[in-house]
């Protein structure tokens, strides 16, 4: 019967627009929420007959899948960047300029040296030669001691990262569940999609991953080695355990890896990526690169100094042969051992006046040394200084480089997800007015049932 | 190609553009407050390093002009040394000539040995000369014994009064090169000593010091000779000490050139930044507006 099709047709309509109108209440009280997508409700026309109305196909989100992936990479190579940039910074903190570098103590070493050549006798002299050696042992000691706490600080973020990105994985293994149950029994899991894509977001910035969609909703996610860290329901879980690679403070560095089934560690790959990868980086890299050539600095220093302080033909203010003035391994323990300014050998007679061994160390201000691919002392600490100072400056740069393409992809995301307040309002007069008309049509059907029942009466 | 414009991306480029600006007018305070353009490494990486090689040459530069400080005095007073060294010959010169024709008499002889006598004993007091405790002519040496024996003092011996060092001072006169400084004792007033020496032995025993006025004559070229050769080391220090202190200055600006912060152009950026930081907020105003102000429900 026509009259009561027009009554069902209107109450399709009547429940299909409030479910739109639902969804759209729905976006725009999500209008601030970090991670949402919009979403849309899907009409569709209910196809019997002549036309039956209209019925609700589905409730989507409007989401770009290769720009989600895109996402995921940037989030990878933004948080590798910001990691890097962080701790480049302390690191150049270390090897400061001006009057408080080590290049200014080594000056004022050779400066106290050339003061002793004047005045070979003076105690005074003497006094401040050992006092300008000892500035120079603590200030390379000092650098060295903060390049080694910033590797283990780099070790530290590594192993402290393990416990977060085995909560992400768990997260998104857990929600992988969800959502397939969810989505099996025809569920909406959109809000569930957005929470795992949230947490993907986070573990990205950590280490880098990539995802594989299933037919059942979840996803797999996989490092940048291939190992799979999520498959399905089931996450795999990282360790962070001692391993057999010392640090600068010869403490034990951290090996990390997946745990397998017989326990041990499965590696990560020389790039895991993000976070993680750029602490491990630094850790095994830049870091460690830097103290060697400290220590190089270290020992070349002792090595040459002392071999003019020690010279058969040197004498000190007592007509002896001079004994070591630095001592050390290396950067980290590098101190003055002679504390007599006495024992100095400045000489190479006995007599007073003599200076020709002090000669010899200012003229090693100037000496090209073979151990230091023929630089001199100043000359090898500034490349030193303007390499890591280079390095902090690129890992700036990164940064703006990494968040500008991170904006530029977040922009995008919001173009094709975002909420947009005008759009969603003029849907809700789209659908209020469809409501409206949904809920004409009854009172027409109602009227029309009326006058057919005047008729019979 | 950004085709809707949500709430969202408008708030997020308002925050970038807002978190941009306001890095940059931080970095040009941190530039106005501590004057310096430079305050790390990563500032300049290159820069640091020519600011570090210059620092380096200063330095070394400043030793070299207090080396030169002292040279200049060591050399000051070498010259007024000699040059009292040369009056005291003279005068001997003057003693010998009067008595050497053989028209003075013994006594008169013997009277003027005991002037001859303090004239030596003079020029070795003067050969004895310290600045600073080090004696300017035994390599600047230091000690209570001096390089010279007195004449009153047992075992001295005109012909060898000197116990100094054999070697000169060498003193830094350029970062890579020495400059003698002094000249050993012996070789400077040995002659002088002799000649005075042997003066007096003469007019003392009452004789006719026929060939002292020679050796005077002998003794007193060394010493103008040296006074040349010290006049010509104190010029070459005086250049030093010139090349030095326009080699600092150069080095000071240079610097200062990769360092320093130039006040006008950061105040300028400033002012420009600040202005941008004001229409930037302005622009946020336009949030306001929305479509909730145009309908009515």
């Amino acid at each position: 019967m026509a009259i009561l099709d027009l009554l069902s047709i209107g109450r399709s309509s009547l429940l299909a627009h409030q479910r739109a109108l639902t969804t759209t209440g729905n976006n725009v009280a999500n209008v601030n929420t970090p991670g949402f997508s919009r979403q849309r409700t899907v009409l569709d026309s209910v196809a019997a007959g002549n036309g039956s109305g209209v019925r609700v196909a589905g409730v989507e989100q409007i989401v770009d899948e290769l720009l989600e992936g895109r996402a995921l990479l940037q989030a990878t190579s933004l948080g590798e960047a910001e990691a890097r940039r962080e701790l480049l910074d302390v690191a150049e903190g270390n090897l400061p300029i001006g009057t408080a570098s080590i290049g200014s103590a080594l000056s004022e070493l050779f400066a106290a040296a050339s003061a002793l050549s004047t005045h070979p006798a003076e105690i005074g002299v003497r006094s401040d030669f050992l006092a300008r050696a000892e500035t120079v042992a603590a200030r390379i000691r000092s650098a060295a001691g903060g390049i080694a706490s910033l590797q283990r600080e780099a070790d530290e973020r590594a192993a402290g990262a393990v416990p977060e990105v085995n909560r992400l994985l768990d997260r998104v293994a857990a929600l992988n569940a969800t959502i397939a149950r969810a989505q099996a029994l025809g569920e909406n899991a959109n809000e569930l999609r957005d929470q795992r894509r949230g947490a993907l977001d986070e573990l990205a910035r950590v280490i880098g991953v990539r995802t594989v969609a299933r037919e059942d909703g979840s996803v797999d996610v996989l490092a940048r080695s291939g190992i799979a860290l999520v498959t399905g329901t089931n996450a795999a879980r990282l360790e962070a355990r001692p391993g057999s690679a010392t640090g600068v403070d010869g403490r034990s560095l951290h090996e990390i890896g997946m745990v397998a089934p017989d326990g041990s560690l499965i590696p990560l790959g020389d790039d895991p990526g993000g976070e993680l990868g750029a602490h491990l980086a630094l850790r095994d890299g830049t870091l460690a690169t830097l103290s060697a050539d400290l220590d190089l600095l270290a020992t070349t220093l002792r090595d040459e100094v002392n071999a003019v302080q020690t010279d058969p033909a040197g004498r000190d203010l007592d007509g002896v042969v001079g004994t070591a003035l630095f001592a050390g391994t290396g950067a980290l323990d590098l101190e003055v051992a002679l504390t007599d300014p006495r024992g100095i050998a400045a000489a190479q007679s006995s007599s007073t006046g003599d200076n020709a061994n002090a000669l010899a160390l200012v003229a090693l201000q100037k000496t090209s040394v073979a151990a230091l691919d023929g630089a001199t002392f100043n000359d090898y600490f500034g490349s030193l200084q303007a390499r890591i100072g280079g390095l902090a400056r690129e890992a700036e740069e990164q940064v703006t480089v990494e968040r500008t393409l991170a904006d530029a992809v977040a922009a995008q995301r919001e173009n094709v997800s975002g909420v947009s307040l005008e759009e969603e309002f003029t849907d809700l007069i789209r659908f209020e007015r469809g409501f409206q008309a949904a809920a004409q049509l009854i009172a027409v059907a109602d009227r029309l049932l009326d006058e057919l029942l005047v008729l019979r009466r | 190609m950004i085709s809707r414009v949500t709430q969202g991306s408008f708030v997020r480029d308002l925050l970038r553009g807002l978190g941009r600006l306001e890095k940059r007018i931080a970095d040009a305070q941190g530039d106005l407050s501590s004057g310096k353009h430079v305050r790390e490494p990563s500032d300049d990486p290159s820069g640091v390093e020519r600011a570090s090689r210059l620092r380096v040459e200063s330095r070394e530069l400043a030793a070299l002009r207090e080396s030169f400080s002292f040279a200049t005095s060591v050399l000051g007073l070498q010259d007024a040394t000699l040059d009292q060294a040369e009056g005291l010959l003279s005068r001997a010169q003057e003693i010998a000539a009067q008595h050497a024709s053989g028209l003075s008499t013994t006594d008169a002889r013997q009277q003027v040995a005991i002037e001859v006598a303090d004239i030596e004993r003079a020029l070795l007091t003067l050969a004895n000369t310290s600045f600073d405790g080090r004696y300017v002519f035994a390599g600047l040496t230091s000690g209570p014994t001096p390089p010279f024996l007195q004449l009153d003092d047992p075992g001295f011996d005109p012909l060898d009064p000197y116990s100094g060092p054999s070697q000169s001072f060498a003193l830094r006169a350029a970062t890579d090169e020495t400059m003698r400084l002094t000249t050993p004792g012996d070789l400077v007033f040995g002659p002088a000593i002799a000649a005075i020496d042997e003066l007096r032995a003469t007019l003392a025993a009452g004789g006719v010091p026929a060939s002292s006025f020679e050796a005077l004559d002998q003794a007193t070229d060394v010493l103008t000779a040296e006074r040349a050769s010290i006049g010509a080391r104190a010029r070459r220090v005086e250049e030093g000490v010139v090349d030095v202190q326009s080699t600092l200055l150069r080095a000071a600006e240079r610097i200062a050139a990769i360092e320093e912060a130039e006040v006008t152009e950061v105040v300028t950026e400033l002012t420009r930044l600040q202005a941008a930081l004001q229409a930037t907020l302005e622009s946020g105003r336009v949030l306001q507006s929305s479509i909730l102000d145009h309908i009515r429900f």
